[in-house]
């Protein structure tokens, strides 16, 4: 009787063991039939004029994405200067600074906070915020812009850089601090010297993780930046980018449309993967050089 | 710290072989302390001031809806954005006729977030059934099993990489792969096989006022309908879900396993322990998952079908409250159209802040060294 439960049980659990296995095969295999059919027929419709013609206005042959590739990397270069120095230093605050003013600890959770805004919340923000007072400014009945666009973006930005920063920063061990400080070093001596160059390298990891993240936002543009089909440098314009120029293709009805929109989600995977593997490879070797000895 | 590197400045700065140049030393480092704490804390005001004009702007543009509705708005089933004309009618359906020509009514525009709040509460529940038993399972995988085999490393990175996939991508799988999938195959298979069990029949039909008579007619299978929507944010949200629930799992100390096995349980046995010993960590993963399917856009509104209205049915297009300010912001006019959005954003904002902030709670309690 005792020896047929526990064989039930074993039984049980060894079919629980494989249902598990199942569901890690199952989650393993979905994800990659979906990415692999992505990339697959992406392949299929790439070629050299996705990345050196603009859009042509022929349906039969549409040209390119040359404008949206540019127009992707000056929003997130615009981005980067707001959004950069802001979130570092804010990530420095929360964790050098973490005992003053009793405000170090809500600052955290309003950085979490601002993490988890849905991405067309901070679209509609952008545009009430920056469209709506520009547009009343200039008196003009619109005003989407590539400026309002990179300001949403910096928008995301910001607190994801905040929270890496610092979190990476409280694992610089506080010897350091402390041998700085015992050597006469002032306190932005040793944040500047010290405690940001030992954590450089995992700082700039998660600089660039955000900065992925925001290449593959379409929705907080969808209201600010607008899209463009032209090549335009000009950021007080609406702007193209990569992400909404693969939105308004995949959802027209345009078959040689709806083939660059696949060839751009591929560019978009490809240099999400490039980057996932680079920090990979950078951050393995950090870790086991610089902070693996403290 | 502040006060120990004053000390010994100071320190230095009285010792009288040091002199001047120890003297001048010292201001500089104040001065330089002065900037960076400027810098500092003046982003992280700027932080704060964000939380602030998110919550003042989206508050302050959605007045005019929030005087007009009040808090019928989150359950009124009525979105018309333009003045409707009709044929009055009486009591009896008949239209009313005055002097030969059909007397008319006008009824202004009304806003309520009724079926998009529905919208959103089904499509993520919908997804977090199909994805969250396939994460734990896989969470379990890569804790207990993978470590043994050496493919944990892998498994995790992949997951990891899928995680940073933007929605557009899966968006556009869902609109040219999974939809036609749906209407061609899956859907007539339910249609045939179930469409003649009694109790079923909400599924497959739906009754549509016509010209005032109450007309049954079959769903269009289009493929883009609700459980297009609700497949897309399950695999969208299964890479965080599982990843999340795999460090909650993680953090569960091995004594706990060891005991379990130790008094006889199974490995299935000692999994039940183990998930039972995190399972405030893995709400909170599950949470989390909830939140991102709650406030997802490109993909939701590309498969979901747009179309606002409350049908009980899974083959029936439905609408997010993010599909919803997609659609119509950018061609809402200034006015209680525009406004009536923005105080839908601000319930999907509310929404998504509860989830995120219990979810964080959860999963730091849980997986943080501290906690034990």
């Amino acid at each position: 009787m005792i020896r047929a439960r526990t064989e039930r049980r074993r039984i049980f659990s060894n079919a629980m063991f494989a249902l598990c296995a199942a569901c890690a095969g199952v989650i393993v295999a979905l994800l990659l039939a979906v990415s692999g059919y992505l990339v697959w027929i992406g392949a299929g419709s790439i070629n050299a004029a996705f990345f050196t013609q603009i859009p042509t206005g022929d349906l039969n042959d549409p040209g390119g994405m040359r404008h949206a590739i540019e127009g992707t990397i000056i929003l997130l270069g615009l981005a980067s200067v707001v959004g950069i120095p802001l979130g570092v230093s804010a990530g420095v605050y929360l964790s050098e600074y973490q005992h003053e003013w009793l405000f170090a600890g809500p600052l955290r959770f309003i950085a979490d906070v601002l993490t988890g805004v849905p991405s067309i919340v901070v679209g509609i923000l952008g545009y009430e915020l920056v469209v709506v007072p520009v547009a009343k400014m200039t008196s003009n009945s619109v005003s989407f812009s590539g400026y309002a666009g990179a300001a949403a973006l910096a928008f995301i930005m910001i607190p994801i850089v905040a929270r890496t920063t610092e979190e990476m920063l409280r694992l610089v061990p506080k010897s350091y601090r402390e041998g700085s400080l015992a050597l006469g070093a002032s306190k932005a001596q040793t944040v500047l010297r010290v405690v940001l160059p030992t954590a450089f390298g995992s700082i700039s990891t998660g600089v660039v993780l955000a900065l992925a993240r925001v290449a593959g936002e379409t929705a907080p543009l969808l209201f600010t930046a607008l899209g463009s089909r032209l090549l335009t440098r000009n950021p007080s314009e609406p702007f193209p980018s990569l992400t909404l120029q693969i939105y308004t293709y995949a959802t027209g009805p345009y078959p040689e449309q709806k083939k660059l929109a696949w060839a751009g989600i591929l560019v978009l995977l490809a240099m999400l993967f490039l980057v996932n593997i680079a920090i990979r490879l950078v951050a393995t070797r950090h870790a086991s050089t610089r902070l693996g000895k403290a | 710290m502040t006060t120990d590197a004053n000390a010994i400045s100071s320190s230095s700065a009285s010792n009288p072989s040091g002199g001047r140049r120890a003297d001048s030393i010292f201001r500089r480092f104040n001065v330089g302390d002065a900037l960076l704490g400027l810098i500092c804390r003046t982003s992280a005001v700027v932080i704060a001031l964000m939380l602030a004009s998110l919550v003042l702007v989206l508050l302050s543009s959605a007045m005019p809806a929030i005087r007009e509705f009040g808090l019928g708005f989150l359950v009124s089933r009525e979105w018309r954005v333009n003045e409707l004309e009709r044929p009055l009618r009486d009591a009896a359906g008949q239209i009313v006729m005055q002097d030969g020509e059909v007397v008319t009514e006008t009824i202004k525009p009304a806003f309520g977030a009724l079926p998009v709040i529905y919208g959103t509460a089904v499509s993520s529940a919908l997804a977090l059934l199909f994805a969250v038993p396939l994460s734990l399972g896989a969470a379990l995988f890569l804790v207990r099993v993978a470590p043994t085999l050496r493919i944990a490393g892998p498994l995790s990175f992949l997951i990891e990489f899928l995680a940073a996939i933007p929605s557009l991508a899966y968006g556009i799988w869902g609109l040219f792969v999974l939809a036609p999938f749906l209407q061609t195959t899956v859907g007539p298979a339910f249609q045939n096989t179930l469409q003649n069990v009694p109790g079923l029949r909400w599924m497959f039909f739906e009754t549509v006022t016509i010209s005032g008579k109450l007309v049954e007619r079959p769903i269009p299978m289009t493929g883009r309908d609700m459980l297009c929507g609700s497949l897309v944010l399950a695999i969208m949200i299964l890479p965080i879900v599982t990843s999340v629930s795999r460090d909650v799992l993680k953090a569960v100390p091995r004594t706990q396993i060891e005991g379990t096995l130790a008094l006889g349980a199974t490995w299935w046995q000692s999994c039940i322990a183990m998930l039972r010993y995190g399972r405030a960590g893995l709400f909170g993963a599950v949470m989390l998952g909830l939140a991102r399917a709650a406030g997802e856009t490109m993909a939701i509104t590309m498969v979901i079908g747009n179309n606002n209205q409350i049908n009980p049915s899974p083959f029936a297009p439905a609408q997010t409250m993010a599909s919803l300010l997609a659609n119509e912001f950018a061609e809402a006019s200034e006015g209680l159209h525009r406004s009536s959005l923005l105080y839908v954003a601000l319930v999907l904002l509310a929404m998504s802040l509860v989830f995120n902030i219990v979810a964080r709670r959860l999963v730091i309690g849980t997986t943080s060294p501290a906690g034990h």
